[in-house]
């Protein structure tokens, strides 16, 4: 057998022929710009900090195309591949957090947590911001995905890589806490009351 | 904390992700939501998280797809490259290692039999004569054997020096 046939093209210097990814140019084009500001607005509110945000959104979108394991193409539904993209950016997120730290929720200019909307909401989405900073990461990550995204628990729990079982009870946990945090943060009589 | 759950949270929840709540929900539940605090939590942490979703999402700078497609299409190449290396190193590291077994095994067989095999550089030194006449070939094959073994000696360390010299570069 000649070693040609064994050794890739890759080795004989030839020009870059990766055909094996999961979609073609034009149609990864589409998906990323269908998908790529919802997994920012997952990445920057969930780590608190949108330059990370910035380099997790490009290695997930790297290693969607990139992997191994042959990952769920448009063919099986746009719905599908981005599940898997956010699993992918939940994991990334999870081994940040492994890591030592090396900013702080300080760091984070607060122009980030100043909200602009309307009148009704401006309360609550004011006081998000610092109450997901006190937040654990593992809850930032299921409340995110459960009332932004609008996953339901078996997808929470495909993302998460969680038992499904437990999701229900974990999530029911972080959103007491939550409402809790964004009434103290809107009204902060509430949170003089508890104090004692 | 008491784990319980609402009927109408299904309902709720439903709502909020249509974007129907409140407007076009009925007074019941509306009514409902402000007593019930399961639902009352819902519906203040949904909207929340769902503003805070159109806000970041509206704020998000997101570059080109471009760039990225292509740095896949390296990052698979070079991923392809170092498959095909690991098994390349793993022979060479192989031939190495055979080399210096055999190296080391000639050089215990040497040590078994003495210094004997350098008695020609010891009849070079007592000719004292001239230079040229050190390397004519009778002093040399009186030695016997030892330039037999003296031939492989050098091509073994002429082969180490050439798997050192490759492997040095390929780590380059």
């Amino acid at each position: 057998m000649p070693w040609e046939t064994i050794l890739p093209n890759a080795i004989a210097g030839d020009a870059p022929r990766v055909v094996d990814l999961p979609m073609d140019s034009d149609a990864f084009a589409g998906f990323y710009e269908r998908s790529a500001r919802s997994l920012w607005a997952y990445l920057a509110r969930v780590s608190g900090d949108p330059a990370l945000a910035d380099d997790l959104m490009q290695e997930s979108y790297m290693r969607y195309l990139c992997a191994s394991r042959p990952a769920p193409s448009l063919a099986e539904g746009e719905v599908a591949a981005r599940r898997y993209l956010f699993r992918i950016a939940t994991n990334l997120l999870r081994d940040y957090w492994r890591r030592p730290r090396a900013a702080s929720i300080e760091e984070i200019p607060e122009q980030f947590f100043a909200a602009s909307a309307s009148a009704a909401q401006a309360d609550s989405k004011a006081a998000l911001g610092p109450a997901l900073a006190l937040m654990r990461p593992r809850d930032r990550q299921l409340l995110w995905l459960a009332h932004a995204e609008g996953y339901s628990h078996r997808e929470i729990a495909e993302v998460t890589g969680l038992a499904s079982a437990s999701i229900r009870l974990l999530l029911f946990r972080a959103r007491r806490k939550i409402a809790r945090l964004l009434r103290e943060q809107s009204d902060p009589s509430l949170n003089h009351r508890r104090e004692p | 904390m008491i784990f319980s759950s609402c009927p109408h949270e299904k309902e709720v929840a439903e709502l909020l992700v249509r974007g129907h709540w409140e407007h076009a929900c009925s007074p019941e539940l509306r009514n409902h939501v402000s007593a019930c605090r399961a639902c009352n939590d819902l519906v203040l942490v949904s909207t929340a998280f769902q503003s805070a979703r159109a806000d970041a999402a509206g704020a998000a700078s997101i570059g080109s797809p471009g760039p990225l497609w292509w740095r896949a299409q390296l990052r698979r190449r070079n991923e392809a490259l170092m498959r095909v290396r690991k098994p390349l190193l793993g022979a060479q590291i192989f031939a190495l290692a055979v080399n210096l077994l055999l190296a080391g095994g000639f050089l215990a067989f040497l040590a078994k039999d003495g210094v004997q095999w350098l008695s020609w550089l010891e009849q070079i030194r007592q000719t004292q004569g001239s230079f040229f006449g050190s390397l004519w070939p009778s002093t040399l094959f009186s030695s016997g054997w030892n330039l037999m073994v003296m031939i492989p000696v050098l091509a073994t360390l002429a082969m180490l020096s050439g798997v050192v010299v490759y492997l040095a570069s390929e780590r380059q």
